[in-house]
């Protein structure tokens, strides 16, 4: 039996503003991308562009054999539509049980949605969207608004995903899921960082304690805080 | 328009002209003809275009109800107008400035910069419904008046949130009230030709047009 292929290809694509452009040149296929880049790099507009949300200027966003896609915005708020926290569930077409379970909330059903902390939110937004399959997911910013346990929670909750493209596009800088392959903005381009582990020598904006475990010749094989604790515990030769 | 002064007394005192008579309406457009950049000033133009036909939609009702509906959709037409370009128009800190230069730094300041806020909280709206539209698509909720108040909810909710965190930030940065401007105003002498069409215009809402025409009595 074939195999369908499933990949996102970025062609030469730029996207631009008056006083900012950003080119984007790559292959993503199925597993977990990091994209990192500072604020204010364009790190939305590419999850806008490769979600399909918003057109290229020049060059060409090629998808296939995607189905099901889902873009998450930083703020959770943005995809409340339902009017309680059952409502919201049932709005994903989820059972509210297991999400609130999953997401380790402990929350009455009948509470208004938006009334939540942004964090709460978050995490029941994050839980919604990862009980669910899709062929392309892409969140933009995941960790924001969440407290470290939230952080380790959502890291470790989408390094359970093993189908289809997933894509973080993050400025987080301390925890992370695990990570198949390294991308980042650097002025103005989608840099290639490659997989991993090689893809943490070419990673400009690795956060410090990364740095200088490569430095030392210590190489994480992956960025979850096991991968790293492990690296800095290696003993050296 | 540079001086905020004659651009929030313009707008006042046409918005007045177009509501009281048709005649005012007609010569508010007029004016916004003459003195504005027109088209050309108007941002979120879907925004403004669905409020048109909002107003379109209630004159045809009036009319229909045997009402003036044409004298309400072209007044109302001027004053969205109006409302369209002062609010291009408008840069940020006018509202602190105008507000402490009128009422002083305590309750002018605190006006003002109230009006500024929410003048900073219009400009994300659009941005912010967009993104909820999108979001709501993603989710495959069919658009129509039961997402549109979803949408509705979600938009207000985080403005009363924002505006909550921004009194925190007020709070913790140890503000108690009033504040420390020092206006300055530039006015050009086109400004000020302006302001007095303006005064013009309300003039020949209020006064019946066969008062300027001696020969017509």
């Amino acid at each position: 039996m074939e195999v369908p292929i499933v990949r996102l290809v970025l062609e030469n694509s730029v996207m631009s503003r008056p006083d900012w452009s950003l080119a984007a040149d790559g292959t993503f296929t199925p597993g977990i991308h990091l994209v990192s880049g500072d604020v204010g790099s364009g790190k939305s507009t590419l999850a806008l562009l490769m979600a399909g949300l918003a057109a290229p200027r020049r060059g060409a966003v090629i998808r296939e054999g995607i189905g099901p896609a889902m873009l998450s915005f930083q703020f959770p708020e943005f995809h409340v539509t339902g009017l309680s926290v059952a409502d919201e569930c049932r709005s994903w077409g989820l059972e509210p049980g297991p999400v609130l379970v999953s997401a380790g909330l402990d929350l009455s059903m009948d509470r208004p949605a938006l009334s939540l902390s942004r964090g709460e939110l978050k995490r029941l937004h994050l839980a919604c969207l990862l009980s669910r399959e899709y062929d392309l997911l892409l969140l933009d910013e995941p960790f924001s608004s969440l407290d470290c346990p939230g952080k380790e929670w959502a890291a470790r909750e989408i390094g359970k995903r093993s189908r289809g493209i997933t894509v973080v596009f993050t400025h987080e800088q301390c925890i992370f899921p695990h990570t198949d392959h390294i991308w980042e903005i650097q002025e103005g381009a989608l840099v290639d960082c490659g997989g991993m582990p090689g893809a943490l020598h070419a990673w400009e904006h690795a956060p410090a304690l990364i740095r200088r475990l490569v430095m030392d010749g210590t190489v994480p094989d992956d960025l979850t805080q096991d991968a790293i604790m492990e690296a800095a515990c290696r003993t050296r030769e | 328009m540079q001086d905020p002064r004659i651009r929030i007394l313009a707008a006042c005192l046409l918005s007045a002209a177009a509501f009281i008579s048709l005649i005012g309406a007609v010569a508010a457009v007029a004016w916004w003809l003459l003195f504005t950049p027109r088209l050309r000033c108007i941002r979120h133009r879907m925004a403004v275009f669905a409020a048109w036909a909002l107003f379109c939609v209630v004159s045809l009702v009036i009319y229909l109800s045997g009402g003036d509906g044409i004298s309400y959709l072209v007044r109302m037409t001027a004053i969205l107008l109006i409302g369209t370009w002062l609010y291009a128009d408008s840069v940020q800190g006018d509202f602190p400035v105008l507000g402490t230069w009128l009422l002083g730094p305590k309750t002018g300041f605190e006006l003002g910069m109230t009006a500024g806020m929410a003048m900073q909280s219009a400009d994300g709206l659009g941005d912010d419904f967009a993104r909820v539209r999108l979001a709501s698509a993603q989710k495959q909720v069919p658009w129509g008046i039961r997402s549109a108040i979803s949408v509705g909810r979600v938009l207000v909710c985080d403005a009363l949130v924002r505006a909550d965190e921004m009194a925190e930030l007020l709070a913790v940065r140890g503000y108690r009230r009033g504040g420390t401007c020092c206006p300055r105003f530039r006015t050009p002498v086109w400004d000020i030709a302006a302001g007095v069409c303006a005064g013009a215009v309300i003039l020949v809402a209020v006064i019946p047009v066969s008062e300027f025409f001696i020969l017509y009595r």
